[in-house]
């Protein structure tokens, strides 16, 4: 383990405790953004730089200012929604379960690197030109398949923001 | 480089905090956020196999699930619009009734 992973993995983790524990959305929202961040750094270590930089420009760009926008759209001031459900039983199962899964993956997964031949990286892994050389190639269908389904997605949102349902 | 065990650890950790955050919070997009969140852990865990078996069907799968995610934050957004004009509320405990 290295101090760059340290650091990093600290602040995604802080960060996502803080996005979950937050009493308003807003700073909920900022907590996310470091989270990405973090996650985006992460990426280069891994060799993803492709991934790196769509992670800032997609997630922490595109979709997060869409949230923080319905956030200040969807504001109430005089409503107080405390930190968590009023309901116990949501509490206690929520609670219950995350842990177990935290633990169960955590325990789980510890063996994983045996499973594994550590293979050295071939030359220019990760690279911009390669992933796009797979994309077009291998992944084409997939590819326009995605697309569609942002086509859809995008006039699904208007036509549900838009009209009173 | 720090293995693929601390990789897996840390996205086991982030997905199991958004599992949390979905289950005990009121604020409607707070859940979404932890949404979110899972759906990273998960993008995390996939870059981190693709390095360690040195394949790059990872990436590109991340790629997916970017475009994926674009489409589900559009949609849920505006599924909670609509709700907000209704209830004029974002707690979860009051979306509770499907028809009006």
């Amino acid at each position: 383990m290295d101090l760059y992973f340290i650091v990093f993995a600290i602040m995604a983790v802080g960060a996502g405790l803080f996005t979950i524990t937050a009493k308003d959305a807003l700073p909920s929202a900022l907590g996310l953004l470091t989270v990405f961040i973090a996650l985006s750094a992460l990426y280069l270590h891994l060799h993803a730089p492709l991934i790196a930089i769509f992670q800032v420009s997609i997630y922490a760009g595109a979709i997060l200012v869409l949230v923080v926008f319905v956030i200040m759209l969807l504001i109430t001031p005089d409503e107080d929604l405390e930190n968590v459900q009023k309901n116990m039983s949501y509490r206690i199962l929520g609670a219950f379960l995350g842990s177990y899964l935290i633990a169960v993956l955590a325990i789980g997964t510890k063996g994983v690197k045996d499973l594994l031949h550590q293979q050295t990286l071939p030359d220019g892994f990760g690279h911009p030109a390669l992933i796009g050389d797979m994309f077009f190639k291998q992944y084409l269908l997939h590819f326009e398949v995605a697309s569609v389904l942002l086509l859809v997605a995008l006039v699904a949102a208007i036509y549900l923001a838009k009209k009173n349902i | 480089m720090a293995g693929i065990n601390e990789y897996v650890i840390l996205s086991c950790v982030l997905f199991g905090l958004g599992t949390i955050g979905f289950l005990t919070r009121r604020n409607a997009l707070i859940l979404f956020m932890s949404v979110e969140l899972m759906l990273n852990s998960i993008n995390l865990m996939l870059v981190a196999f693709s390095a360690a078996r040195a394949d790059m069907g990872g990436q590109v799968m991340v790629l997916f699930i970017f475009a994926v995610a674009a489409a589900e934050v559009a949609v849920g957004l505006a599924i909670l619009i609509c709700l907000f004009k209704h209830v004029h509320s974002v707690d979860i405990n009051k979306f509770n009734v499907l028809k009006w």
